[in-house]
C-alpha cells in the first residue's frame, strides 16, 4: 500500500497552525465541522475527519479505516502494539490484557489499594493548604493505580510518570528532535526490564495483574509482546485519568452551584465524569489508514490515505450536543466519543472512571474543606484560563494550583 | 429468517428481520433502532448494548456468558433477571419472534 501524502482529489486543503491548535483547537474544529468535515490539514500531513457522524460510522468499519498505519510515530517509539493493529492480532493481545480492566476487577480487586494511594496523597498535602491538584495528587495518584493494575511491582508512581511523558513527547515527535527519541529509548529500556521481571515473577505467582493475565493467557503472549503493550498503555494510561480529573475538578470549582448540587448527590459524579471527558476530551484525535478506496462526508479517499478520527470535535458537534462548548451535567444524555469507538474502545476505561469519579473527586472535595482556586487562577473557562489547558493530540490541565483551610 | 420486536421504553416497537446467525446488536444497529449504543462494536466491553429479554423468552435465549455477567453489574439503567447484552445474543430460527425491551439509557 502507498501512502499519499497529499490532499484526496476533491478534498479541501485547510492550514492549520499547530501552535494556535494546541492553544485552543475547538474554534478551528467548529469551522471545519461547518465547512470542511473531511479536511487535509499540511501541518498535520493527514486528512481531519470532524462530525460526530462521520467518526461513528469510520469507528464501526475498522476493516477499512485500519489501525496500522505506515511511519506510525507511535510504532517507531514502543514497537509493534494493539493499538496499532487490527483484529485478529488486535483481539488475541486485547483478550490477553483485558481481564484485570474490567469493572468487577476493578471493584473487587483494585478498588480498595486505589483508595488507600488516594488518602495517603492527601495525608501529604492536607496540612499545608494549598496544592497543585495535578502534580501533587493526580499524576502521582494514576501512576501508582497504573504500576499496580499492570503489575510492575517494582516500579514508583515517579517511574512511571517520567516513562508516561517520555513516551508521550516521542509519540508526538513531529520535528524529529534526537534528544526526544533518546529519552523515550531510555524510557523504553527501563520498561523492558521492569516488565521481564515482572513476568518472571508472575510465572510462579500469578497475582490477577495485566502482565500476569498476558503470561497466562491461552494462547500464551510473548514476552516482547507483553513489553511493548505495556508501553502503549504506560504512554496513555497517565495522562488520561489524570487529564479527566484535573479539567473536572476545575469545571466544577468555576461553577461552585453545580459543585453543591454534586455533593449533595454523589451519584452524580458518574455524569460528571462523562461530560468532562466529552467536553474536553483527554485524547483528542487518533489516526487511521485506509485500506481501500471509500469515499466519507462527500469525499472519495483513495487506498492508504491517511485520516485523524477528531473525537474532540465529535463530542462539540451541535448537531449532537445542544451548547456543545458548555460544560453542563444536566444535559440529555448523548454518548461522547471520548473512549473511542469500536475494537479499539478504551480498555482503561472502568479502571478511570472508578479511580476518578468513585473516588479521587469526592475525597478531595470532601477532605480538602473550603476547596477553592488559588488566587491568579482564571475563574473562567475562557480567556487566560487557556493557558492552562494544552494540547490537542492530548489536552488537559497543565496545573491546577488550590488552597483550603489546613486542618 | 427470524424476526425481531424491539420495544423503546415509550412503547414505539420496532420490527427487525435478519438472518440466522446474525448478532442481535448489529441487527440493532443495522436497522437503526434507536437505544442501542454499542460503543466497543461488540466485544463485551463498553455494557451500552444492554436489553431486557422479555420475560417469556428467557428459555430459549439462554443465560449471559461469564464476561457478559461480568459487565452486566455495570450497565447504565438497573439489571433485572432479564438484562442480556444484544452483542453477545445470535439470532436463530428458534428466536423467531422474539421481544427485546429496549433501557432508558446505556451510558
Ligand atoms: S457492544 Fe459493547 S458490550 Fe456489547
Amino acid at each position: 500500500m502507498n501512502t499519499p501524502t497529499t490532499a484526496a482529489p476533491g478534498a479541501p486543503v485547510v492550514e492549520l497552525d499547530l501552535d494556535e491548535l494546541r492553544r485552543d483547537p475547538y474554534p478551528a474544529y467548529a469551522e471545519l465541522r461547518r465547512t470542511a468535515p473531511l479536511a487535509w490539514v499540511p501541518s498535520v500531513g493527514r486528512h481531519l475527519l470532524t462530525r460526530y457522524d462521520d467518526i461513528v460510522h469510520a469507528e464501526k468499519l475498522p476493516e477499512v479505516f485500519s489501525s496500522r498505519e505506515e511511519g506510525s510515530l507511535l510504532l517507531r517509539t514502543v514497537g509493534p502494539n494493539m493499538l496499532r493493529e487490527d483484529d485478529p492480532d488486535h483481539r488475541r493481545l486485547r483478550s490477553a490484557a483485558e481481564p484485570p480492566t474490567r469493572p468487577r476487577q476493578v471493584r473487587d480487586r483494585w478498588a480498595d489499594a486505589f483508595e488507600k494511594t488516594a488518602h495517603d496523597l492527601l495525608d501529604r498535602i492536607a496540612g499545608r493548604g494549598e496544592a497543585d491538584l495535578i502534580a501533587d495528587f493526580a499524576e502521582p495518584l494514576v501512576a501508582a493505580n497504573l504500576a499496580l493494575v499492570l503489575g510492575l511491582r517494582g516500579a514508583s508512581a515517579e517511574d512511571v510518570s517520567d516513562w508516561s511523558r517520555a513516551m508521550m513527547a516521542a509519540n508526538g515527535n513531529y520535528a524529529d528532535d534526537p534528544g526526544i527519541w533518546l529519552r523515550a529509548e531510555r524510557a523504553t529500556r527501563a520498561i523492558e526490564d521492569a516488565v521481564a521481571e515482572a513476568v518472571t515473577a508472575a510465572r510462579s505467582e500469578p497475582d490477577g495483574s495485566v502482565i500476569s493475565s498476558m503470561v497466562h493467557a491461552d494462547p500464551p503472549v510473548e514476552l516482547s509482546e507483553i513489553q511493548n503493550n505495556v508501553k502503549v498503555i504506560i504512554g496513555g494510561g497517565v495522562n488520561e485519568p489524570r487529564d479527566v480529573f484535573g479539567v473536572g475538578a476545575w469545571a466544577l470549582l468555576n461553577r461552585p452551584e453545580v459543585l453543591d448540587r454534586v455533593l449533595a448527590e454523589p451519584a452524580s459524579w458518574k455524569r460528571v465524569f462523562e461530560e468532562t471527558a466529552r467536553w474536553v476530551s483527554p485524547i483528542g484525535m487518533y489516526p487511521r489508514q485506509l485500506t481501500r478506496e471509500y469515499e466519507i462526508a462527500g469525499v472519495t479517499l483513495p487506498a492508504g490515505s491517511r485520516v485523524a478520527l477528531v473525537i474532540a470535535s465529535g463530542n462539540r458537534d451541535e448537531s449532537v450536543f445542544e451548547r456543545a462548548e458548555e460544560f453542563d451535567v444536566d444535559r440529555p444524555h448523548r454518548p461522547h466519543l471520548a473512549f473511542g469507538g469500536g475494537p479499539h474502545f478504551c480498555m482503561g476505561a472502568w479502571v478511570a472512571r472508578h479511580e476518578v469519579s468513585a473516588l479521587a473527586w469526592p475525597l478531595v472535595f470532601s477532605r480538602l474543606r473550603g476547596l477553592r482556586l488559588a488566587e491568579g487562577t482564571p475563574a473562567s473557562d475562557d480567556g487566560p484560563a487557556a493557558g492552562r489547558l494544552d494540547g490537542w493530540v492530548f489536552r488537559g490541565l497543565t496545573s491546577l494550583n488550590v488552597t483550603w483551610q489546613a486542618a | 429468517m427470524p424476526t425481531v420486536i424491539f420495544r423503546s421504553p415509550d412503547g414505539t416497537a420496532h420490527q427487525v428481520t435478519a438472518a440466522s446467525g446474525t448478532v442481535l446488536m448489529q441487527a440493532a444497529l443495522a436497522h437503526g433502532v434507536p437505544g442501542i449504543v454499542a460503543e466497543c462494536g461488540g466485544n463485551a466491553s463498553c455494557a451500552t448494548c444492554h436489553v431486557y429479554i422479555d420475560p417469556a423468552q428467557t428459555g430459549p435465549v439462554g443465560p449471559p456468558n461469564d464476561v457478559e455477567d461480568e459487565m452486566l453489574d455495570f450497565t447504565a439503567a438497573e439489571r433485572r433477571p432479564t438484562s442480556r447484552l444484544s452483542c453477545q445474543i445470535r439470532l436463530s430460527d428458534t428466536l423467531d419472534g422474539l421481544v427485546v425491551h429496549l433501557p432508558e439509557e446505556q451510558v
